[in-house]
C-alpha cells in the first residue's frame, strides 16, 4: 500500500451560487519518501488536493488514505491529533503568529504533545538549526525577511517530526534567491530526513526539485515528463 | 499546552484596545461595588443587638429631626411606665435633613444616662472627661475616621464648638457615625434648639415582647397632649428614616445591572474584533493540530483575563475611594457607611468573570467551529 492513496476522489464546493468541482474522480498514489510536485493553473484544485491530504477538508466521494489511515475514519479531536502527528503544512504565506518570536512560532505544534520543556527546547533548536535560523530565535516575524519567515514556517512544519510535508506554493511570495533557498531546504528535508513531500507550485524551477511531477487540469491528473532533479 | 502564554501574547497585540477595555470594565466594576457597598452599609445600619427592645418616640407626623419637638419631661413620664428599663431624651441636630453625602449628625443627651444606656466602648480618650466638661463630645469611630479627628481636637460646626473627649465604637453600627454631646449644650447652642425640648426619646423595654404594648401605651398617654407622639420599634424607625436611601438604592441597582451590561458589551466587542482579525491564524492553528476546544479556551481565556484584570482594578479603585474618603451617606439623621467585605469583592469578581464568559461564549463557539479551509482563505 502506498504512503498516500487517493481512490476515485471527487470534491465539489459552492463558490457563490456556482458549484465548482476542482477534483473529479481523481486517483493518485505517492510512495513514502517521494517529493511529489503538483502543477496546474489557478483554480485547478491543487490546494484542494493538499487540504484533503492534510485532513482539513474531506472528499464528497472516494477515499483518501495517508500513512495507512483512512482519513474518513477521523473526525473532531481524533482528526486534529492525527494532523498534529502526521502532517506539516507549509503555506504560500508563512502565516506566523506575529506576536510570537521565531522560537515560539516553531514551538507551537509541540504544545500539543506531552513533553518536557527541555525536550521542546531540544526539538525547536534542532528545527531552527535545520533551517539555518537558530541565531534568529528571538526575532519577531516583522524582524525577519520573507525568506526567513518561510524558513521559520518550514521549521514549524517539521518540528513535531511528521512523516508528511505538504507545501502550497511555498515560494510564491519570494524573490528568486529566497525561493531557491527554500527549495534547497525542502529538498534536504526530503533527502536527509526522509520526509514525504507533496508540493503545489506554478514555478517550473521549483517543480524541478521534485522526484515526480503531475499536472492537475479540469479536475483530472496528468503525468508530467520527469526532468532532471535539481539539487 | 501553553494557552495562557498565547492568551497573554494575544492581548498584547493591540495594547491600547485591551487597556481601554480593561479600564472600562474597571469603571463599571467601581460603580457596581459602590452600589453593593451601600446596600451592605444599609443592612449593617439596620443591625444591632439592642434593636429588638428599643423604641423611638417621635413627634407625630414629623419626619425630619429638625421638626420633631417633644417636651423633655416626656422621658420622665415614660420611664415610670410598666416594663420600661430606661427612657433617654435625645436632641438631634443635622447639617442636612435629606439624603446627602457627608451629613454631620449631633445627638445631645444627659451624659450619665447616655453612657449608661448606650453600649459605647470608648476606645480612646476618657468617658469621665466627657461627663464633666459641658462642651465636650464623644465621636463615633466612623465619624473620627471620616473627619480625621482624634481626642483633644476641637471641632467647630457653625456656632458650636466642641472639644473631643473620646472616640467610641458601639454595638449599634449606626451610632458610630454621629457626634454625641451634652443635651443642654446642644439645646442652647444649636440653631433652632430650645431648653426643655428634645427631638426623640429612646426607650428600652425590659422584655422585647413588651415593646408593642409599651409603644401603644406611650402614644395613648400623649394622644391629647400638646405634642402627640408616634412610637415605633427602632428597626421600623430606621427603615422610615432611610426611605430615601432605599429609593436611591433601588435606582442604583438598575445602574448596577447596566454596569453588568456595559462589561458584557465592552469585553464582547473586544473579543469579537480580536477573533475576526485572527480568522486565518485560527485556521493555521487548526491545521497545526489544535482542537476546537483549544481555540474556544483561548478566546474564553482572553475574555476572562480582560474581565478579571478590569474587575480587580475596579475593586482596588473602590476600596481606595471608600478607605480614603470614608464615604458615608445620611438620611434623617441615620448615617450609612459604604461597607466593603471579602464577600462583596468575591461577588464582584464573580460578576466580572460571568460577564466575560457570557461575552466570549459566541465568539469562542465560532472559533472552535471555524471551517479550516475557509479560515485559511481568510473568508
Amino acid at each position: 500500500m502506498a504512503f498516500i492513496e487517493l481512490d476515485h476522489v471527487t470534491r465539489t464546493y459552492k463558490k457563490g451560487d456556482v458549484e465548482v468541482t476542482p477534483l473529479r474522480d481523481v486517483s493518485l498514489s505517492v510512495e513514502s519518501g517521494e517529493f511529489f510536485v503538483l502543477l496546474g493553473p489557478s483554480g485547478s484544485g491543487k490546494t484542494t488536493l493538499l487540504n484533503l491530504l492534510a485532513n482539513i477538508d474531506a472528499p464528497d466521494a472516494g477515499r483518501v488514505s495517508v500513512a495507512g489511515t483512512d482519513l474518513a475514519t477521523l473526525y473532531g479531536a481524533s482528526s486534529a491529533r492525527w494532523r498534529a502527528a502526521h502532517v506539516g503544512y507549509v503555506f504560500q504565506q508563512a502565516n506566523l503568529v506575529p506576536v510570537l518570536t521565531a522560537y515560539e512560532n516553531v514551538e507551537i505544534p509541540l504544545w500539543l504533545f506531552p513533553m518536557t520543556k527541555e525536550e521542546r527546547h531540544r526539538r525547536v533548536s534542532l528545527a531552527l538549526e535545520a533551517v539555518g535560523l537558530l541565531d534568529r530565535s528571538d526575532h519577531l516575524p516583522k524582524q525577519l525577511s520573507g525568506g526567513q519567515e518561510q524558513r521559520v514556517a518550514i521549521a514549524r512544519a517539521i518540528v513535531a517530526d511528521p512523516p508528511l510535508l505538504v507545501a502550497d506554493e511555498p515560494t510564491g511570495n519570494l524573490d528568486h534567491e529566497s525561493a531557491e533557498g527554500i527549495m534547497v531546504l525542502l529538498k534536504r528535508m526530503n533527502a536527509e530526513l526522509g520526509k514525504t513531500i507533496v508540493m503545489v507550485t506554478h514555478d517550473p524551477r521549483a517543480a524541478g526539485f521534485g522526484t515526480r511531477r503531475m499536472r492537475l487540469d479540469k479536475g483530472a491528473l496528468i503525468a508530467e515528463p520527469t526532468v532532471g532533479v535539481a539539487s | 499546552m501553553r494557552l495562557a502564554f498565547l492568551t497573554r501574547k494575544n492581548l498584547g497585540r493591540r495594547p491600547v484596545r485591551t487597556w481601554v477595555t480593561i479600564l472600562g470594565v474597571a469603571s463599571a466594576m467601581l460603580l457596581l461595588i459602590l452600589v453593593g457597598s451601600l446596600s451592605a452599609g444599609l443592612d449593617r445600619a439596620m443591625s444591632g443587638s439592642e434593636a429588638a427592645r428599643t423604641l423611638i418616640v417621635y413627634r407625630q407626623n414629623r419626619y425630619c429631626p429638625q421638626t420633631s419637638n417633644l417636651p423633655e419631661w416626656y422621658a420622665d413620664r415614660i420611664a415610670k411606665m410598666d416594663g420600661v428599663a430606661s427612657a433617654l431624651p435625645v436632641k438631634v441636630f443635622l447639617s442636612n435633613c435629606r439624603a446627602s453625602l457627608d451629613v454631620v449628625a449631633f445627638q445631645g443627651a444627659p451624659a450619665a444616662a447616655l453612657l449608661e444606656t448606650r453600649n459605647f466602648d470608648v476606645i480612646s480618650g476618657d468617658a469621665d472627661a466627657f461627663r464633666t466638661r459641658r462642651n465636650s463630645a464623644l465621636i463615633g469611630k466612623a465619624f473620627a475616621d471620616r473627619r480625621h479627628l482624634a481626642v483633644g481636637d476641637r471641632f467647630r460646626f457653625g456656632t458650636m464648638n466642641f472639644e473631643i473627649a473620646g472616640v467610641f465604637t458601639s454595638s449599634e453600627p449606626v451610632e458610630e457615625g454621629v457626634v454625641v454631646t451634652h443635651l443642654d449644650f446642644l439645646q442652647r447652642s444649636s440653631p433652632g434648639g430650645k431648653p426643655g425640648v428634645v427631638t426623640q426619646i429612646e426607650v428600652k423595654v425590659r422584655n422585647a415582647a413588651d415593646a408593642e404594648r409599651v409603644a401603644r401605651e406611650i402614644d395613648d398617654t400623649f394622644r391629647s397632649a400638646e405634642a402627640p407622639t408616634d412610637t415605633r420599634p427602632k428597626v421600623a424607625f430606621l427603615e422610615g428614616a432611610t426611605r430615601d436611601l432605599r429609593e436611591i438604592l433601588r435606582f442604583a441597582n438598575w445602574l448596577a445591572a447596566a454596569c453588568f451590561v456595559v462589561m458584557l458589551v465592552l469585553v464582547g466587542n473586544t473579543v469579537v474584533m480580536s477573533v475576526q482579525e485572527r480568522t486565518r491564524e485560527l485556521g493555521v492553528l487548526r491545521t497545526v493540530g489544535f482542537e476546537g476546544r483549544h481555540l474556544a479556551t483561548l478566546v474564553l481565556g482572553e475574555a476572562w483575563t480582560i474581565a478579571g484584570i478590569g474587575g480587580l482594578l475596579g475593586l482596588a479603585a473602590t476600596w481606595t475611594v471608600i478607605r480614603l474618603t470614608h464615604l458615608t451617606i445620611g438620611s434623617e439623621g441615620v448615617i450609612v457607611e459604604f461597607v466593603t467585605s471579602p464577600e462583596l469583592a468575591a461577588k464582584g469578581i464573580a460578576v466580572a468573570l460571568l460577564a466575560g464568559t457570557l461575552a466570549a461564549l459566541v465568539p469562542a463557539l465560532r472559533a472552535s467551529r471555524v471551517p479550516v479551509v475557509a479560515a485559511l482563505r481568510g473568508t
